[in-house]
């Protein structure tokens, strides 16, 4: 964007006024700026609107980078729920005192609210909370009574969103004990906004949030049950169809911590163990980022695949501790909130420091009339789940609508709570370049340990600028903000767990331990990588040769392209290939068409699609430079589907800036991969595609002899990228058999086909053996085989031409590798990357209803 | 069919059940509650003398505790490849049944509803999570209308519940094919066929849609043969029945809507529950196994009567 004149002199924040209603995280009411705001403040007018910008694209770009926009699903699962702001929310000393000793008490009361519940139930015999928040509610599995508590406690981390009334108190308007997500995100935008305002974090006396990510990590391996100087931790995510899943992956890489789902997991001999292709390793803490009833299909809801079957098992006989504790979620039903404060003293003889945005439970008598009458001032939620959905607002529905409302809630009172609309702050947000008045909801996050309650000094700050949106759903609103605890005393800037400034490298963890899911990812990653890669040259080759000649005649290769075009199915096989030569104008349109066409399941844009798919499935597993090469290319394919220009040229133009891409991803993968299986799949996977791909193309190009064969014998050395070694070594003479040599026979050409066997051979070898079960060697003999049919053959021989112009035994040959490379790998699937068979329930019923039948 | 009522009778029972696969079994996973435990919460009680619990494979893991009902939970997993799980429960237990009462003090259902929802009633604490929806069972206004023809105005509690255990009976057809182990509520209500665990879970449905605490027991049968038959092994059979709350002097009382009788020692509980889903006798998975085959044979024999 050019930049503004006018901008680049103005100081924002000296003008920024704020008029309405509602706490001013700014100004005092006196109109003096706050004081944890000035040298902020301060600092953000020294650089002028225009400096501002820069940072705001600055952390646009690192947003973008971090692979934050790197989709798994496209359109339908964005990976961050907002965009990133620069300008954080600031928290004084004084207030984040207040929020922390509030915060803690509120942590130790929902614990003890929730080992009442799930023990002697004193709250309910004693009518502190009524019983229906337990009998009445479908999320109160009594197989939770059955689990022992993690000892000591059964919430470890929790969440509680807060909003700043017009006097400044912070309210709660919901507590999160399950598994509250965000974290990921709050510890994302601080590690990016530290990038886009270095210098100003730094004078800032801003709180550190790595102190509290190292006591979660001493905390999780303190409740593990062996091994707590270094347990295995894993993060149970569930999967990359979830919104969750780009901060589950964010935070294991992080923590250092296995990033598995419910198919990486089994019970084995009473342990948890995740599933590796170097066999089980037991896991000593879960960190579960899944629902209650979903961790086991045995005990809980049947049908879950995020659990491990087992699970409560273990858990009964302490050999692993699960994070929060199974059950945990009855702590967040929104129908405590009203009875929180009496279990407060019912517990502890005190009071509430935070109270709670004004809820009613209307499974009360009195509660439900007030509410009836009071319909246009609440909205309405259910009373014991929490759900992305938004709230029902009565005031804006239809009569109709409203009296279903009011005859549902007087059908199922016990199943609606009615909530005030929670009063909200407004902070300075950096917008469409310039500040603007926006309100804002935080989420903060605490870390119950055995001794205390550590809170963490900053959140999820989210921004709209309207205050109801932010009320939806804890992922609704328009921007996030960091969040900064200013600090009285210069802060400790020792502790951090990141790595260096440009560390990126690291793609796997250990060599055994890969989980085989991750493996079957890398390896099918790896092969619509080379496949894109091949089809995207086979296209280049063709459309640049159709862009140079203006008769088909001039091109007597262009069909035998279109050909193996058809074969690797870019194109529709049965393309009456024929045709072409009276239909040169079509082929213009046909071809660049195809590259945006996502209906052919195996050409370019589906595999490119299935690449990506597979990449953020391994997320943690692929560095950031990775990343950013990903991002890139999955841009070009984001912008194919829109992409308005398809003639040839501007075609030819996109393949070309694709392809130099995904070079630099092979050149990152075999530069800055370590040689763990991880990197193992991945060739494995790339490897054998290639030979299929250059088997295809010559058997399409080479076997049925054309009459003039030089245009497309340096067209098919052009494909596979080895025109210039050929030149190099032949100058200009065009010879079958030297082609033929170059493309399968010669072991020093990186493209060539046996150079691909030699490399599957030894890749293979390397892999983890465990030759217990008859036939698993079959993939090792398939590579044995398949090199050992490429060597016999003669160059000389291979592209001798025989009846009906055809090459016999080089068609042979490259029959016999169309035909076995799939099945080798296959036999790589069956062996390492098809771990679980299927699996089916028992019931112990004949017929089902257990009459036995004669 | 229903043996005579003798105050204590003692049964020996085997329960097996045989799954063979078509393809090897890599693991399987599974949670028994078929193990008869000492309990009175009702006019009958039972005692458990003996349970033993064989197993084949034997398996890798055991592991047994007690759940929220108070059911015992067996808990077992094998990790080798096998093609045959056979579980045999053999249980030696006593059944006491004090006589009916000549004349049980008379209940307006009424009351009990308001003794539970107003919590006037002393027991209303453990009794009042049984007037809810549980995983199989949502109370409806159909269901309590159907209830409310036998629930009368004023009605004794006792004979209004066997007025409708009667109905269902008499309404719904017996039919081993019209439903399945998953079958709803509403749909075994629609079809008004099912087995056992279909004329239960109505029962409690329409109990529980008027406000009266109900709740699901699995156990046995005994039958005694007809004059000059042989009792058949395997004949007596895997049964559920209804318990309902009639208020803090009557207690629990079990009746058995598919024999549209009210229970006495002929009936032997084992596990009690909300519903089906938290008692079911054996739950499971496997990993591979194909196409399983199920055998299953309960047998009930009398050891002493008095």
């Amino acid at each position: 964007m050019e930049s503004n004149p006018t901008l680049s002199r103005d100081a924002p924040f000296s003008q920024y006024r704020w008029g309405g209603k509602g706490f001013d995280e700014y100004r005092r009411q006196d109109g003096q700026v706050r004081d944890a705001w000035k040298p902020i403040a301060g600092f953000l007018d020294s650089l002028g609107a225009q400096g501002i910008q820069a940072r705001a694209e600055e952390a646009d770009r690192l947003v973008h980078q971090s692979a934050a926009n790197f989709h798994i699903d496209r359109k339908d699962a964005p990976a961050r729920p907002w965009k990133l702001s620069t300008i954080p929310l600031v928290i004084s000393p004084a207030e984040s005192q207040v929020l922390e000793s509030g915060l803690g008490q509120r942590v130790r009361v929902l614990e003890a609210v929730l080992a009442d519940l799930l023990g002697p139930q004193r709250l309910i015999k004693e009518r502190v909370l009524p019983a229906e928040l337990l009998s009445a509610n479908p999320t109160y599995a009594r197989t939770y009574h059955e689990l022992p508590a993690t000892s000591p406690r059964r919430l470890h981390l929790t969440a509680t969103d807060l909003s700043r009334n017009h006097d400044g108190t912070w309210w709660v308007t919901g507590d999160r004990t399950r598994a509250p997500s965000g974290l990921g995100f709050a510890l994302e935008n601080r590690i990016i906004i530290t990038r886009a305002l270095p210098q100003l974090i730094r004078q800032s006396n801003v709180h550190r949030l790595a102190r509290f990510f190292v006591s979660l990590q001493e905390h999780l391996a303190s409740i593990a049950p062996r091994q707590r100087d270094n347990p295995r931790v894993a993060i149970l995510s569930p999967g990359p169809r979830s919104y969750r899943y780009f901060e589950d992956a964010y935070l294991a890489r992080y923590l250092g911590y296995t990033l598995v789902q419910g198919r990486d997991l089994a019970v084995r001999r009473g342990r948890l163990n995740v599933k590796t292709l170097g066999g089980l390793l037991p896991l000593e803490v879960l960190w579960r980022k899944i629902s209650d009833q979903k961790c086991d299909p045995l005990e809980l809801e049947p049908d879950s695949t995020e659990g491990a079957t087992g699970l409560l098992q273990t858990i009964r006989s302490g050999a692993v501790a699960v994070a929060n504790d199974i059950g945990s979620t009855l702590a967040q039903m929104p129908a405590l909130l009203p009875f929180l404060p009496a279990a407060a003293r019912f517990l502890f003889s005190e009071e509430l420091a935070l109270p709670s945005v004004a809820t009613y439970w209307c499974g009360g008598q009195k509660e439900r009339t007030y509410v009836l009458q009071h319909l246009d001032d609440l909205v309405i939620r259910p009373a014991f789940v929490i759900t992305g959905a938004a709230p029902t607002v009565p005031a804006s529905l239809s009569l109709a609508g409203r009296e279903e409302l009011v005859a549902a809630i007087n059908a199922n009172p016990h199943q609606y709570v009615a909530q005030s609309r929670p009063s909200r702050s407004v902070t300075p947000v950096w917008y469409d370049q310039q500040l603007q008045p926006w309100h804002v909801a935080l989420r903060s996050f605490q870390l119950q340990t055995a001794a205390s309650v550590e809170v963490l000094p900053g959140g999820l700050a989210r921004v709209s600028p309207e205050s109801e949106p932010l009320d939806q759903s804890p992922t609704s609103g328009r921007l996030g903000l960091d969040c900064w605890v200013i600090g009285e005393h210069p802060v400790d800037t020792e502790t951090t767990l990141l790595p260096p400034a440009g560390e990126t490298i690291r793609l796997t963890r250990g060599g055994d331990e890969l989980p085989s899911r991750v493996a079957e990812n890398l390896f099918w990653f790896g092969r619509y990588f080379e496949r894109a890669e091949s089809i995207a040259r086979l296209l280049r080759t063709t459309m640049t040769r159709l862009a140079g000649e203006n008769e088909l005649v001039d091109m007597p290769d262009v069909p035998r392209l279109i050909a193996a075009l058809a074969a690797v199915g870019q194109l529709d096989p049965d393309y009456a290939i024929k045709e072409f030569e009276k239909a040169l104008p079509t082929l213009e349109t046909v071809l660049p068409e195809s590259v945006f066409d996502a209906a052919q399941q195996r050409g370019l844009l589906a595999s490119l699609t299935n690449m990506m798919n597979n990449a953020s499935a391994v997320r943690d597993r692929i560095s950031l430079d990775g990343y950013r090469i990903l991002t890139r290319i999955d841009d070009e394919l984001q912008d194919a589907e829109t992409f308005a220009s398809r003639d040839m040229t501007a075609t030819i133009d996109r393949v070309n800036r694709l392809i130099p891409a995904m070079l630099a991803f092979a050149g990152l993968a075999s530069e800055s991969m370590t040689r763990t299986h991880a990197w193992r799949f991945l060739e494995l996977g790339r490897r054998i595609e290639r030979a299929w791909q250059t088997a295809e193309l010559l058997a399409a190009t080479l076997v049925d002899v054309i009459a003039d064969e030089q245009q497309l014998l340096e067209s098919v050395l052009r494909t596979r990228d080895s025109l210039m070694t050929y030149r190099v070594r032949y100058l200009h003479q065009l010879q079958p058999a030297a082609v033929i040599d170059l493309l399968i026979t010669d072991n020093t050409n990186p493209r060539s086909i046996i150079f691909q066997l030699q490399r599957i051979d030894e890749l293979i070898v390397e892999l983890p053996g465990d030759a217990t079960e008859a036939g698993l060697d079959q993939d090792e003999k398939l590579a044995k085989d398949l090199l050992h049919q490429v060597q016999m053959p003669d160059p000389f021989a291979l592209s001798r031409v025989g009846e009906q112009r055809t090459r016999g035994e080089l068609k042979r040959l490259l029959e016999f590798l169309i035909a076995r490379l799939p099945q080798l790998s296959d036999a790589i699937s069956a062996r390492y990357l098809i771990h679980t068979a299927g699996v089916q329930a028992l019931t112990g019923r004949l017929h089902s209803h257990g009459f036995p039948k004669k | 069919m229903i043996a005579a009522v003798s105050n204590t009778v003692r049964y020996k029972i085997k329960h097996q059940t045989r799954y063979r696969y078509s393809e090897p079994v890599a693991i399987c996973q599974n949670q028994l509650r078929m193990m008869p435990r000492t309990m009175s919460h009702m006019l009958a009680r039972i005692e458990s003398h003996q349970v033993d619990v064989l197993i084949t494979p034997e398996p890798d893991i055991v592991e047994q505790h007690e759940d929220y009902f108070g059911n015992l939970v067996y808990t077992f997993a094998i990790e080798s490849l096998h093609r045959e799980l056979s579980v045999t429960i053999d249980s030696d237990v006593s059944i006491h049944c004090d006589p009916y009462p000549k004349s049980e003090p008379s209940v307006r259902w009424e009351d009990v509803v308001r003794g539970v929802s107003d919590a006037s009633d002393d027991r209303w604490l453990e009794v009042q999570e049984y007037c809810f929806d549980s995983p199989r069972i949502r109370r409806s206004q159909r269901f309590a209308d159907y209830a409310l023809a036998s629930f009368t105005a004023n009605r004794d509690m006792i004979e209004a519940t066997l007025d409708l255990t009667r109905r269902i009976n008499h309404d719904f057809k017996y039919d081993t094919t019209a439903t399945d182990v998953s079958t709803t509520t509403e749909k075994a209500f629609d079809l008004k066929a099912g087995v056992c665990q279909d004329f239960a879970h109505v029962q409690i449905a329409g109990l529980r849609s008027i406000g009266l605490p109900a709740r699901y027991i699995s156990g046995y049968l005994h039958t005694v043969p007809g004059p000059g038959q042989q009792r058949l092994v395997g004949a007596d059979e895997s049964h559920a029945w209804v318990s309902v709350y009639m208020g803090p002097h009557l207690g629990w009382i079990d009746v058995d809507p598919t024999n549209a009788c009210r229970c006495g020692t002929s009936h032997i509980p084992i596990c009690l529950g909300r519903d089906y889903n938290e008692v079911s006798p054996m739950r499971g998975v496997v990993l591979g196994g194909g196409k399983p085959q199920l055998q299953v044979s309960v047998d009930v024999e009398v050891l002493s009567e008095s």
